[in-house]
């Protein structure tokens, strides 16, 4: 068996690195992206008191630092058996609305939009931003970063600090609101709502009216039938501040709705022995292997999984969208890896009219937005959507509060073994046993990945935009047959 | 002109943090004021970008991974270094990133006034609060040198 790599360089070992393994007839038998894990953080996060990991674990990633800060204050809340009042939990939820509408501005502009935008065939040195941007006018430009900084000068202002927060605590937040800050931050989310809809009038009118691009959304190459996760409310519409756990099937009815709390009853882990990584993968569904459909635990957790794994949208404007969405890709679920795009756009606006809700309830300049903890602790769990998916820390203490263990399942952790099979597919589809392999077949590969926005760890150093590879064909013992290589 | 020293670098990822410690160090030695102004970031591409917006002159400080000896100071230019530790996956390139903010009419360093101070670093994997040794004995070096930077008056600054 051969094996063709898509190999980011970097020095820095299991980061982003792709192995395609081909048969002897040359045809694409699996594929495999090494994601680096989590073990090294969990290790040092041990012997240091708990109350520290809103702001240790936003360390984790300079991306998302606000999903992993809001985790971990739900988790203290747990771990000190205590229940934040109604206007801390409205204050964290408005604070977490405002920074996913700015995460995911910033990734389908910046990152998957790109890819989607300009088309897999543009030269790579358009797949970006810039190439958006001539696509569809300076204006884009401007709307973006505007959203961006208004987003992260919002967060500055609720959370106390530039990009790592420094204001969730068990049993609520460190700081209200003023009506003065109340009034300027309703401001931008309406600013925000505009925002995505024009999100979603672009992606209709440069994506949807193309045939091209729909044909390629929908392509087999590009489509995984597996369950879905998201978190939901009490009516089963998404929420990624609070709710319950619910995964969908492949023929969309419900397998399982759960308290955050209880995931280790219906999530295991699998070991492949040539890595290190874990796969997740749905306990009483069982391991069947890298497949799909109703008999395989292999479920997804991204913004398209949280949408599948839902009934709808708890805002009048995303739910329109939602409807649409499901009505031109006939029905639910949605399987076609690439509609994660325009899934991201749908939460993107409910995010901003979730924003502008929060700010407007009475509640939210409440001066009541902290309990004390009096409970000695010893375990907790905490659960958010992180803009990649279901995000969870748990932690177990000493009495002190001293931590003894933590495990941590980010976002991409739980698409793990889905996005390998995404990265095998599109393999399969494009490359042809016996044909040679070309960097062009290889974004297509790239494109599938991407789709899920992984988290390949601390963002201070990882991979250049343009991804640089390595591509490394081997033989059964593992040998370097071919080297093919771009940006190194 | 207006300078910014930007320390940039996760501080529990051993010698990745290098560049915040060297600024720490800076802010002590150096006159802050209105023109110049010392902060730490944890960010890359777009992020670090809009740090940047409204200075004229920016200094960054960080760890650098290119093989040479662990403690090599030296001062590149962050456009034109291939791989920088600005980027990230979820994210555009610095370069990419200040050509959108320049093409939006953003207020940002031009690139002769846009430097690096890079610490070759030893080791970046390892979850730790402390820079290696090699690492640590370089930072009194990169101070002096960022502090020679902010030292060059605005007429010779072309050529630093």
């Amino acid at each position: 068996m051969a094996r063709i790599s898509i190999d980011p360089i970097t020095r820095l070992e299991g980061h982003g690195k792709i192995d395609i393994f081909l048969t002897d007839e040359g045809a694409v038998e699996n594929a495999y992206l090494q994601i680096p894990e989590l073990r090294g953080f969990e290790r040092f996060c041990v012997d240091r008191p708990a109350e520290d990991m809103p702001n240790l674990t936003s360390r984790i990633c300079g991306v998302c630092p606000e999903a992993h800060h809001i985790c971990a204050s739900k988790a203290l809340d747990d771990l000190f058996g205590v229940d934040p009042p109604p206007a801390a939990k409205k204050l964290r939820e408005l604070f977490y609305s405002i920074f996913f509408v700015t995460d995911h501005t910033t990734h389908f502009y910046a990152l998957g939009g790109p890819d989607f935008v300009m088309g897999p065939d543009a030269p790579k040195a358009e797949r970006n931003i810039l190439g958006v941007i001539q696509k569809v006018g300076m204006e884009i430009a401007g709307k973006v970063l505007k959203m961006r900084k208004d987003g992260h000068d919002l967060i500055k202002l609720m959370g106390g600090r530039p990009v790592h927060p420094n204001w969730g605590l068990p049993g609520g937040v460190s700081r209200g609101i003023t009506e003065e800050m109340r009034a300027e931050i309703e401001a931008r989310g309406r600013e925000a709502v505009e925002f995505g809809l024009f999100g979603l009038q672009l992606f209709n009118d440069i994506v949807l009216e193309n045939s091209d691009y729909v044909d390629l959304i929908v392509s087999e190459g590009y489509t995984h039938r597996t369950y879905n996760m998201g978190t939901v409310d009490e009516q089963d519409r998404v929420n990624f501040y609070d709710g319950k756990i619910r995964v969908t099937a492949p023929d969309g009815t419900e397998h399982a709705k759960y308290d955050p709390r209880d995931y280790q009853e219906y999530i295991a882990e699998h070991v492949e022995p040539w890595s290190y990584l874990k796969f997740p993968y749905l306990k009483e569904v069982g391991w069947e292997g890298f497949i799909d459909g109703m008999d395989s635990g292999v479920y997804k957790a991204t913004p398209l999984s949280r949408l599948n794994a839902a009934e709808g949208m708890a805002t009048p404007k995303a739910q329109e969208a939602y409807e649409k969405m499901y009505e031109t890709l006939g029905g639910k679920p949605v399987d076609h890896t690439l509609a994660t795009h325009w899934a991201r756009l749908v939460e993107l606006l409910y995010s901003a009219e979730r924003w502008v809700e929060l700010a407007a309830d009475e509640e939210i300049t409440s001066d009541t937005f902290r309990v004390l903890p009096t409970e000695t602790p010893a375990e907790g769990i905490g659960s958010v959507e992180a803009p990649r998916g279901t995000l969870t820390h748990h932690y177990r203490t000493d009495e002190r509060g001293i931590l003894t263990s933590v495990n941590l399942i980010v976002g991409t952790t739980n698409n793990y073994a889905a996005i390998n099979m995404s990265i095998a597919d599109a393999a399969r589809a494009v490359i042809e046993p016996g044909e040679e392999v070309t960097e062009g077949l290889l974004n297509m590969v790239e494109m599938a990945f991407r789709a899920y926005d992984p988290c390949f760890g601390c963002a201070t150093h990882t991979l250049p935009g343009q991804m640089p590879l390595e591509v490394r064909l081997r033989d059964r013992k593992g040998d370097v047959l071919e080297r093919l290589e771009r940006n190194l | 002109m207006r300078t910014l020293v930007l320390g940039l670098g996760n501080p529990i990822l051993s010698d990745d943090g290098v560049g915040i410690r060297v600024v720490e160090a800076v802010a002590e030695a150096a006159d802050e004021g209105a023109d110049v102004q010392v902060e730490t970031a944890c960010v890359g591409g777009l992020r670090l970008m809009e740090q940047m917006i409204g200075w004229d002159r920016v200094i960054l400080v960080d760890a650098m991974v290119s093989g040479e000896e662990p403690g090599t100071v030296r001062v590149t230019d962050p456009e034109t270094f291939p791989t920088f530790h600005s980027s990230c996956s979820h994210d555009t390139s610095l370069r990419e990133a200040l050509e959108l903010g320049r093409s939006t009419g953003m207020h940002l360093p031009s690139p002769q006034h846009l430097r690096c101070v890079a610490v070759e670093a030893a080791d970046v994997h390892t979850f730790s609060e402390r820079c290696t040794p090699e690492v640590e004995s370089a930072i009194p070096r990169a101070v002096e040198r960022v502090l020679g930077l902010l030292a060059v008056t605005e007429g010779e600054h072309a050529t630093a």
